[in-house]
Order: C-alpha cells, then structure tokens, then sequence
C-alpha cells in the first residue's frame, strides 16, 4: 500500500464516517468522555484496517510501511476527533513493545491497544527523577523466579486508565546509573499497585503519581534484557518525537484554521498569525524530513531533539497567538469553545517541559549534534 | 546528480571563487549556467552554499533569475532586482517610458544591457535596457565587496521589451528566493562554526567556554534555527510553490539571523573586529536577508493571505 494511496482511501472513509466518528460532546469534553471518544474511533478504525495498516502481521497489523500511521494519525486528528496526545500513545510504546517484548506477548497485547479495548502508560518519571531519568530509584528485585516492584512513579499519564504500564526500575546498585535499570511490560491491576490522579493546571486530572508496593511481575514480563533498560527507554523516545509529532503538527493546523476564521484583519493579526504559522510550518517541514529518514534508516537518535525543540515552540507560539488576537478568550470566555482555547493555551506552557525538557534538549543538541564535549 | 559528481561539481566551484581573478567568468567557464539548466537543484545548493560559506562574491543570482524569467531577448544581460526590503519588479512601464527603482549585483558594470522586470498594467515584462541608459550608483554599503549598484531611471526607452507568462514573477520570486536562502543558510552555518571553535578554544575561569551551560545553548538555538531554515529549503524544493519559496526565504533568513546573534555573543569581543572573519558573515547576513523580502518582514505577508482566505494553505504533505 503506497501513501498516497492510503491516504485517498482513507480520507474517503472518514467523509462517509465522519457524523458518527465526531465526538458526541461540545467543546474539550471531560478526560472521561476524550478517553471514551478514544476507544470509538480506534475501535472503529481498526474494524475498518485503518489501524492495522503500517503494523506488521506479527503484531496484528496488514503490513505496509509504518509511515502509513503517520498518514491516519495526521487526518484523524487533523479533523479534530480526538486528542492527539493520547492518539499517538500507541506510537510512543507499540514501536519499542513490538521490538523488546517477547514475540507472544507482543502478539497478544498490541492488537488490543490499536483496537482501543486497552490503555498503556509510562512510568518513566519520579519524584526525585525528573530530567536526570538515569537517576531513578523505584526498585525491581528478583525473587523466586519473579520480580518485586517497590517505588513511585510520577506524572504517569493516564495511568488510571491504563491497563499495562512500561516501567523503568532500578535493579543495579544505587550508584549504577543507566547501567542498572530494567524496563517491565506491567499489569496495572496486579496487587499493590495505588494510583492517585492530580488535576493539571487545566483542571483535566491527565497524569497520576503511582505506587507499588510488593508488586509481582512475571519474568517473562521484562522487556529487553536485566539491567538493559536504558536502551529500551532510548528507543522509546525517538518513535515518540517521529510519527506523534506529524500528528501533533496536524492537530496545531487544526487549531491554527480555527484562529484564522477569527482573527481581526489588521496589520498586527497578520503579523501575529504570519509569525505562528511560520514556525508551525518549520515544524512541519522538519518533521516531514524526520518521516523520511525514519522510513529509510528504521531508527533516530539525537537529531530527533530538533523536532521536540521546534514543535514545543510552534504550539506555544499558537497559543500565545491565539491569547493575543482574540482577546477574553484564555481570560474570559467560558463558552465551551473558550474553555477549551483555555484549557489547551495553559497545557502548551508545558511543551517545554514534558517528554524532555527544552533545557535537555538544548544540551543534547550542544553535546551530540554540536559536538561540544562535556558540561563543566 | 551522483553524490561524486556534485563533489566534483563542488571543488570546481569552490576553487573558481577564491581562486579566479573574476568569479562569474570562472563559473561560466566549468559550465554553471547549464548545470543550472540541466539540474537546477544540485547546481544552485553547490553555488550558493559555497557563496555562503566562503564568503565569496559572484553575480550568480543573475543567473538563476534570468533562468526563471525564461527570456531568450534578456539572454547575457545584467538584471534588475527589485529594491532593498521590497519584491516588486522594479520596473514600471506607463505611457510606453519605463521608470525603474531597483538594485544590480556587480555584473552590471560588466554588462552591455540590464534585463528590467516591470509591471506593464496587469502584465509582467522583461525590458531590456541599456546600461549606460540607467541611473546606476556604486553602493559601498556594509558589504562593499559585494559591488551591488542603485538603478533608477524616470523614463527610459528599452531596447526591446518581451511579455512574459502570466505566472512569470512568481517563478523569478520562488526561484531567487531559494537560491538566496541557500546562502543564508550557507552564512548562517558558517558563523555558527567560528562560534564553535572560538567556544571549543577560548578559556575563561580555567576551562573552554564550550563547558558552559549558557553558552551551549546559545548554538543549540543556532543550530536548531538553521535546520529549520534547511528543512524548509527541502520543502521548497520538494513542492515548489510560491509559498513554501517564501517560507524558506523566511525561514533561512531567521536562522541566519539567530546564528549571528548567538555567534557573535559568543566570539564577544574578538567578533567585533576586523580581525576576526565573523563581521564579513554578518553583515552578508544583513544584505541577502534585504533582498526579495527579509525574514522579518515575509511573515507579515503570509499573515496577509491567510487573513484574505480564512484559510491554512494544505501543510506539507508526505
């Protein structure tokens, strides 16, 4: 299957589909009703092969380049179904499960997520570990053939929906840094495991702190080797700055279109509006040319750090522009559009922060790409 | 083009702008013009990139305009290039007379003719005129090696004038556009690897300056600002529009611009002499980001359409 073909069926099947794929509420909807809307359209996208197109058969998919789910993801969220953070979820663990999980377990779960019957999180941060992630304590230890889970996770999103967790333990010495971890495939309902959900400065209880208490995991449950954890998380974050990104650049144009329908005709709007779409179009272009190499080398690494630089930019220029052309909006307006213009200018303070700060990625551009040599 | 032939191609180029005594005859003579013709791509990143990155001085933009003018009449003369800031023709024919108000590389000095687009009411043309017809003023400027002259005229007869295709200033535009933005990216690439040298050398408090935190992200931003400007040539190169050639103008010109603030910060005090060769980038840096619209001014532009639509152009698609 070629891109552009997929892409012409594609869009012809949401055209038909399109009254019973839009969400049933007005505005952002609750976290509840987005999940909900979540599982429809994946469930029924995979019913009609869309969701399996890009996947290979060993994991449930039809084969076919994997830029095939650049292409859905981009015209899912391009038309505003769903949120795209949580869509491309399934970009940011299936890639790393299909590669490190046991071939069966694989098999078993990936389907499931692309159906949207379930939800998986990351439990990649603490409270002690935020960008220093090699620094992390939440412990695995290995008894009877099992491993014990004790710790906290923090910022875990979704994880009160999830139903498996990638988790990234400590099974080395304190002192062993990257070279003591161990990444779990997690059952979020085995015994011992508590999450407690904290609203986001947008009201949406999106992320959660988690503990394990004794928890048990299968040793078949581990992912890539003991102690070969870090380039499990390695591998996670390129796919997670590579195809979601396309999305993303998606949902902003989404959202820039609807800028433009309101926006005064002056000379500042158009200053404004011209300076927004500028960097949403670097961003694009970019992120089309990360596509490319994605399909041609079947990995990234570092380089990928420009795309996380660029896309927190031009989302928060988007919605500073937004702020600034239409004034009330983030302030004032509580009509269900204005609480949703709200809601998304005050998460895009965060593009800077989540998925690697803006500081890490500067350093990571300076030490790997500039090729600085290492920090004072 | 095979990755050897553009190297060969590279060498050649690169060898004829230090090395020649007049860079556009050099160029003329390893056949720039109908590599230009044959593989526009590869020839104007091979030229203009070197351009940037030497800090060499060549008429080559002439070149890649009257190739997009298309206009058999024009062919060997100079051509006229809008004024500074502005991408307008820089002729304008009323009552069969034509008033220019425009800008010329060097080569016009070298020239018989100077090739003039003008708006002729909803039409776009090429005029030849004269040179010694015009107006033409040597401009010393902040890059004085570069020979750009003023040309003005009130009201000059051409020698012959051609009607170009509906569509023709668009093309000129998109393609000038480019090639200036391969260079500012060139520049901009340039200053960045002086900064870092001077970063990765220059000790303060017992160590390289490059071990500080502040400095490392001023050239990240740089590095990071330059391959946008990259991606975005790709993107007009890829999807040759008018649009996406503006927004590569823009973008190259930004990323230009934040490599020489970020540069010159941190070459500091030896980036703001003579002795050092970061000046000769940034002030070329300045001039190119002028020309056929400047990276502060182009964004304005898009804002203007897209308030005339209502409507996001069809991003890039894969």
């Amino acid at each position: 299957m070629e891109t552009a073909e997929f892409r012409a069926g594609l869009v012809r099947w949401l055209d038909e589909h399109l009254t019973e794929l839009e969400p049933p509420f007005v505005g952002e909807g609750t976290l509840g009703e987005q999940m909900e809307q979540l599982s429809r359209v994946k469930r029924a996208l995979f019913d009609a092969g869309w969701m399996r197109w890009g996947w290979p058969e060993s994991v449930g998919g039809l084969g076919g380049p994997p830029m095939l789910r650049a292409v859905l993801g981009e015209e899912v969220t391009g038309r505003d179904l769903v949120v795209p953070g949580f869509f491309s979820m399934t970009e940011i663990l299936a890639p790393t499960l299909a590669e490190f999980a046991a071939p069966e377990l694989a098999r078993e779960e990936i389907p499931k997520l692309l159906r949207g019957e379930a939800m998986w999180c990351q439990g990649f941060s603490e409270p002690g570990t935020g960008s220093d992630l090699s620094s992390l304590s939440c412990r695995a230890t290995e008894r009877d053939g099992h491993w014990v889970v004790n710790g906290q996770k923090l910022w875990t999103s979704l994880s009160q929906y999830a139903s498996r967790c990638v988790l990234l333990t400590r099974t080395g010495s304190a002192e062993s840094r990257h070279r003591g971890i161990t990444a779990f495939f997690v059952d979020m309902d085995t015994p011992g495991i508590t999450v407690r959900p904290f609203a986001l400065m947008n009201g949406a209880p999106e992320f959660a702190e988690v503990f394990f208490d004794d928890v048990v995991v299968p040793a078949d449950r581990i992912l890539g080797d003991v102690n070969g954890g870090w380039a499990v998380a390695m591998n996670i974050l390129p796919f997670e700055r590579s195809t979601s990104f396309w999305h993303r650049t998606a949902y902003l144009a989404n959202r820039m279109q609807q800028l433009v329908e309101r926006a005064p005709d002056d000379v500042h709007s158009a200053t404004v509006l011209g300076e927004a779409f500028q960097m949403l179009y670097a961003m694009r272009a970019r992120s089309r040319l990360t596509q490319y190499r994605l399909a041609e080398q079947g990995a990234l690494g570092a380089e990928t750090s420009i795309d996380k630089i660029l896309v927190a930019t031009a989302e928060q220029q988007l919605f500073d522009a937004a702020r600034e052309l239409v004034p009330g909006l983030v302030e004032l307006d509580d009509s269900p559009d204005g609480e949703r213009w709200r809601s998304e200018y005050l998460y895009s303070r965060a593009a800077t922060i989540y998925g690697g700060s803006a500081e890490i990625q500067r350093n990571i551009v300076a030490r790997r790409l500039l090729d600085l040599g290492p920090e004072a | 083009m095979e990755a050897d032939e553009r190297e060969l191609l590279d060498k050649s180029v690169r060898h004829a702008l230090v090395s020649a005594p007049d860079a556009d005859d050099a160029l003329d003579a390893i056949g720039w013009p109908d590599v230009l013709a044959a593989e526009p791509r590869d020839a104007v990143s091979v030229v203009f990139g070197a351009l940037g990155d030497l800090n060499a001085v060549a008429s080559s933009l002439d070149d890649v305009l009257l190739d997009a003018v298309g206009a058999t009449t024009a062919s060997g003369a100079a051509v006229a290039l809008p004024a500074f800031g502005a991408w307008d023709p820089p002729g304008v024919v009323s009552g069969g007379a034509l008033a220019i108000d425009g800008l010329a590389f060097a080569r016009s000095a070298r020239r018989y003719t100077v090739a003039v687009p003008a708006r002729d009411g909803d039409q776009v043309i090429v005029a030849i005129v004269r040179t010694e017809a015009i107006e033409r003023t040597l401009i010393e400027g902040i890059a004085p090696e570069v020979g750009m002259s003023k040309l003005r005229a009130g009201a000059v007869q051409p020698v012959v004038t051609e009607t170009l295709a509906p569509h023709a200033w668009d093309d000129v535009l998109l393609a000038g556009r480019r090639a200036l933005a391969t260079e500012l990216v060139a520049i901009g690439r340039a200053m960045l690897r002086l900064a870092r040298e001077h970063a990765l050398t220059r000790e303060q408090f017992g160590r390289p300056i490059a071990q500080f935190q502040a400095v490392r992200h001023r050239l990240a931003e740089a590095y990071v600002a330059l391959e946008a400007g990259d991606a975005a040539l790709d993107a007009a190169w890829d999807t040759p529009d008018p649009m996406t050639a503006l927004l590569a103008k823009s973008l190259a010109g930004r990323g230009a611009r934040i490599a020489a603030t970020h540069s010159q910060q941190v070459l500091a005090g030896i980036g703001f002499t003579e002795e050092h060769p970061l000046h000769r980038y940034v002030k070329r840096a300045l001039l190119l980001d002028g020309l056929l619209g400047s990276s502060t001014r182009l964004p304005r532009e898009v804002g203007v359409t897209l308030l005339a639509t209502r409507q996001l152009p069809r991003l890039l698609d894969l």
